[in-house]
């Protein structure tokens, strides 16, 4: 028997990317890997410099620009975290319909962070609490992420669907906690609180918020990379992958790490902005192809590219009558009915 | 290429799922010799598939020694052992749309840096694996794309471009039709005898390994009922009390024996 339980999905997508590099197209070099990268980092690069100038009937000071900027680089650190912990998890779980939001790790990372912010409002930590909110998002993403693996897993088996299935109960248990701590908030930071918590990048991130979370994505992003090839053979099954050299559980563990570390960063930046880790492997998938030595590191481009994008939009609407809407709420928007045609598409594929 | 004619050792090996649930495989001991096709023929939960899973490693056997290339198999690493040994599953599966040409590439896995950058190596060692099972024709299309036959033919490329000494597989015949178990088992012939390589096949099909297998191995609840080529193992009453049916030989076209269930 192999390991996968037989209500294993069949792929999300019916052929390979035109993109993909078949036989014929040469593999997998260092050469290839440069020029992704380069192209990959020339494309959000030219997203930030257009979403710089945005509003542009404003006129440009460098007080403008760095503000501009301050939210642009949070934004895109948020994006690329959440996309490559995206890959990870539909990687290993084998299931395009993982996500750190889907699987409970978004909220767990929010309980956290809410808890550190109230705590520090109560005590005055102030500024300096940077380090701790990053902390216990953390904490609560991993132990989520604990929780729902050792539900969902029997003897280092994990069935895809009742895995999914704990990750949206546990959401919901969290969605109560984090309630009541709205009523725990204390009115000077209740306003704060709310909008982050829909999802938001707020106007002035700390400089050193920005360095941690920044250091803590690099790091997750470049150890995830260097499983790329893991992850490539885990897809055809864990006793194939562990022929194949690959250990399996020490595979799992180090990336459920790296994901609820990437996934804690991005909820302290940016709050629990929903379903980036779903859309962006997706769109990627459809770009590259397959293959996780390259999605994995143009992912991460593609979802800072993606958030950098869509918290401007969130910015230019402050200009109409609604006034600022949060950036969670217009991936949401998106998200919502991408995941149901998602699993439409998948329902038709088993009949 | 190693020296050793039994590539693959196996002695006394005993296995239970739980301390305190009675053994699955009991004493068990064969070896496997390069340039010879085995198949591990058995009842179901006669511990076959058991059996192929310890060999792999992904089951702690409880006692007793496999021994690969003259090194017991827990001495390796894991991509040592992979490189020595490679799997082909029961059912071809890819989560994600790879094209065939990635799926063999994966078989250098353990043969790849950190990075996973593909040398020219690379790229020959699996062109000649789809040469060889003839899965070069459709190397830029999806596995689910596939029929069955040509789908586990893919599956088995990807693990001889692993380049491994001993090449196990489980049941790759269970889902196909006449023509492609006749295809995959001259395959694992002819890999056996001229890559060569040992060959380890977990079957059902006594009349197919009895026809192509240089050596077979019958299990019984766990332990080997009889172990050797195919004339000394395939006799009525051997099979008879393995299978609990009463069984007749006929004789086949070319003086094989041809096993019937009554």
């Amino acid at each position: 028997m192999t390991n996968t339980s037989p209500a294993t999905p069949p792929s999300g997508q019916a052929k390979p990317s035109p993109l993909a590099g078949g036989s014929t197209a040469g593999g997998f070099t260092r050469g290839r890997l440069v020029a992704l990268a380069g192209g990959m980092m020339s494309l959000w690069a030219a997203a930030v410099a257009l979403c710089m100038l945005v509003p542009w009937w404003v006129p440009l000071t460098g007080e403008t620009l760095r503000l501009r900027l301050y939210r642009l680089i949070p934004a895109s650190v948020a994006g690329a975290a959440l996309s490559v912990a995206g890959v990870a998890l539909q990687s290993l779980l084998r299931n395009p319909l993982a996500s750190p939001e889907i699987l409970g790790i978004s909220s767990g990372a929010t309980v956290g962070a809410m808890l550190a912010m109230l705590a520090g409002s109560a005590v005055f930590i102030g500024v300096s609490g940077a380090g701790s909110i990053t902390a216990a998002a953390a904490a609560g993403g991993v132990v989520t992420i604990l929780v729902v693996y050792f539900i969902a897993q029997r003897r280092g088996r994990l069935d895809p669907y009742t895995l999914l299935l704990t990750g949206v109960i546990v959401t919901a248990f969290n969605g109560a906690i984090i309630m009541f701590l709205y009523r725990l908030a204390p009115p000077g930071v209740f306003r704060e609180i709310t909008f982050w918590s829909m999802g938001q990048v707020r106007e002035q991130t700390e400089p050193e918020l920005l360095v941690l979370a920044g250091t803590v994505v690099a790091m997750g992003w470049g150890v995830l990379l260097g499983r790329a090839k893991g992850f490539n053979v885990q897809s055809l099954g864990d006793d194939v992958a562990a022929s194949a050299g690959v250990n399996v559980q020490a595979l799992r563990l180090v990336s459920f790490g790296c994901v609820a570390l990437m996934t804690a960063a991005a909820v302290t930046l940016a709050g629990p902005v929903a379903f980036v880790g779903l859309i962006v492997p997706h769109l990627t998938r459809r770009l590259l192809g397959a293959d996780h030595r390259r999605l994995i590191l143009a992912a991460g481009w593609v979802g800072a590219t993606f958030l950098a994008l869509a918290d401007t939009l969130c910015r230019a609407s402050a200009f109409w009558r609604v006034g600022e809407l949060p950036v969670g709420l217009i991936t949401a928007a998106a998200g919502g009915p991408f995941f149901l045609y998602l699993l439409r598409r998948r329902f038709r594929e088993r009949i | 290429m190693t020296q050793q004619a039994h590539i693959l050792q196996v002695q006394g090996l005993s296995f239970a799922y739980r301390p305190d649930r009675p053994a699955v495989l009991s004493d068990v001991s064969f070896s496997a010799q390069m340039g010879t096709l085995l198949v591990v023929l058995g009842p179901n939960g006669s511990g076959k598939t058991t059996l192929l899973r310890c060999l792999l490693r992904l089951l702690r056997i409880r006692a007793g020694e496999i021994i690969l290339d003259g090194r017991a198999i827990r001495s390796y690493s894991p991509e040592q052992l992979a490189r020595l040994m490679a799997y082909v599953p029961q059912i071809p599966q890819s989560a994600f749309a790879f094209t065939v040409a990635q799926i063999v590439m994966l078989g250098r896995t353990p043969h790849l840096g950190a990075l996973g950058f593909e040398t020219d190596l690379d790229r020959r060692v699996s062109r000649s694996a789809m040469e060889m099972t003839g899965t070069l024709e459709f190397a830029d299309r999806a596995l689910e794309e596939l029929s069955g036959g040509e789908a586990q033919r893919v599956m088995i490329a990807r693990a001889i471009a692993q380049q491994p000494q001993v090449l196990l597989l489980d049941e790759p015949t269970s889902h196909l039709d006449l023509k492609n178990q006749l295809a995959i088992y001259r395959m694992m012939v002819r890999l056996a005898h001229d890559w060569p390589m040992a060959v380890v096949c977990v079957s059902h099909d006594i009349n197919m390994a009895g026809r192509f297998a240089d050596e077979l191995l019958l299990m019984r609840r766990g332990a080997v009922a009889a172990h050797g080529p195919p004339a000394s193992v395939l006799r009525s009453d051997v099979l008879a009390s393995v299978y609990e049916v009463e069984v007749q030989l006929l004789a086949g076209p070319d003086g094989l024996p041809l096993v019937i269930a009554r």
